[in-house]
């Protein structure tokens, strides 16, 4: 099996709503690499609203996104979603 | 203990209460209005409705049981057309500055330094409104509605539980029809802590209602902002802050448990305003602050860029002077104003979304969509 890229995008300390534009640019930019599971995003952030929206837009794009904490903030990883 | 002082400590207790929550929550109603034109997202507009529903509700039944007159007149003042604008600039201000008056205080609390630039914002922006504020009372003056205005009940002539059970049975029928707006994204409890706006909405209702209780009056943090400008003239400029009319004012308040009758007033001195927003104020940032540290996520956040730094500062000024040309920020209109169905309220409300739609679209026009 072919390994998964991880591409990262952090985004700290940033005026809302970046957090959510930058990662839908980003999952936008890389949409046929995730879908095809070639790719992994995973995003830094600091903003606690964001573990919420993130999830939720990309689930609606068809990916999936796991939320997981870390030491400084959250990582956000938007993959392929499992059929 | 002084019944002043008793006060005092029970607001800082509402305080850390609602800080713990909205940090919890990340209850931002800047968010809820800019998300609503940015990502067609109602999440937490539907919040919103549920908190102004309960509160609606609640506020009544302790006006009734307390048997008071409508607190509306007080705080939110004969309504007048200019209140358009004032909201207006309100929402422009917000979105460009990433959170409300009361957002930058939770916001300042987890440790967020742009929060900082938006506060000194604020307090530049209420003193710019004294320089205004016989300009603008003109204005207030000339579009008033008449002090027969002041709430849809005391306009209309019919019971305040007519508003307050169509306004129910509006949310119910939106809830039925619509369950999933009002649903927690999902996925929601991976994040530890979280609360959804829902839940958030709901306990708010009850911290509001406990300022009702406690003050006669909603919540409500900005004329604070005003007192630390006067401090700060007083100290630079106490020539000009002598002379200009606006700090001179001071209106009569009586608190439920305080015996003896205060003032409230924009000037530097030790009124109904510093017993009631002061303690409000330092406990939302700290109430904040203990649940930041307690999921173990407090930590001052990195520096953003000077395009975003500005937009802040900016928006901090633009909330500042609205918030005194509206008589109240968006957490008093929206959270205080709209469950008594204040006609100000109203205009407010009307201001914000557009304001908030322009706001939008300057900041991702001119602050955000440049390499990070």
């Amino acid at each position: 099996m072919d390994k998964v890229r991880i591409e990262e995008l952090n985004v700290y300390g940033q005026v809302c709503p970046s957090t959510l534009l930058l990662a839908l640019r980003e999952v936008n930019r890389l949409q046929d690499e995730l879908h095809r599971g070639e790719v992994q995003l995973d995003i830094r952030t600091d903003n606690r609203y964001a573990t919420a929206t993130i999830p939720n837009a990309v689930r609606n794009m068809g990916f999936d996104a796991k939320v997981r904490k870390e030491e400084a903030g959250y990582l956000i990883q938007v993959c392929a979603a499992r059929s | 203990m002084s019944p002043i002082l008793t006060t005092m400590f029970l607001g800082l207790l509402l305080g850390l209460l609602a800080g713990a929550i909205m940090q919890r929550s990340d209850f931002c109603m800047t968010a809820a209005f800019r998300d609503l034109f940015l990502f067609r997202s109602t999440t937490l507009l539907a919040a919103l409705l549920v908190l102004v529903t309960i509160s609606a509700v609640f506020f009544e039944l302790v006006r009734n049981l307390a048997g008071t007159d409508s607190f509306a007149l007080s705080v939110l003042g004969v309504p007048s057309l200019v209140t358009v604008l004032g909201g207006g600039l309100f929402g422009m201000g917000m979105v460009l500055a990433g959170s409300c008056v009361v957002g930058t205080l939770y916001r300042l609390g987890s440790g967020s330094r742009l929060a900082l630039w938006a506060v000194i914002g604020i307090i530049l922006g209420s003193a710019l409104y004294a320089e205004i504020h016989p300009f603008w009372s003109t204005l207030k003056q000339l579009t008033s509605f008449g002090p027969q205005a002041v709430t849809l009940p005391q306009w209309s002539g019919l019971s305040p539980w007519f508003f307050v059970l169509a306004l129910v049975v509006v949310t119910g029928l939106l809830i039925l029809w619509r369950p999933q707006a009002f649903a927690p994204l999902p996925g929601w409890r991976e994040v530890k802590g979280y609360i959804p706006p829902l839940y958030a909405a709901s306990a708010l209702a009850g911290v509001g209602t406990l300022s009702v209780i406690l003050f006669g009056r909603s919540l409500g943090v900005t004329t604070s902002y005003t007192k630390v400008a006067a401090h700060l003239e007083q100290l630079l400029i106490p020539g000009h802050l002598a002379a200009t009319a606006f700090f001179q004012m001071q209106k009569p308040v009586i608190f439920p448990f305080v015996p003896e009758p205060l003032t409230v007033g924009p000037g530097p001195t030790f009124d109904g305003i510093v017993v009631m927003q002061y303690p409000l104020i330092v406990g939302i940032i700290l109430g904040s602050a203990l649940s930041a540290w307690q999921l173990g996520e407090w930590r001052w956040s990195a520096a953003a860029n000077w395009r975003q730094t500005s937009s802040v500062l900016v928006g901090g000024v633009l909330m500042g002077l609205a918030s005194r040309m509206a008589t109240g920020c968006n957490i008093q209109h929206l959270w205080g104003g709209l469950p008594i169905f204040s006609v100000q309220s109203l205009l407010f409300l009307a201001g914000i979304l557009p304001g908030a739609w322009l706001g939008g679209r300057l900041l991702v026009r001119w602050v955000l969509l440049e390499k990070c």
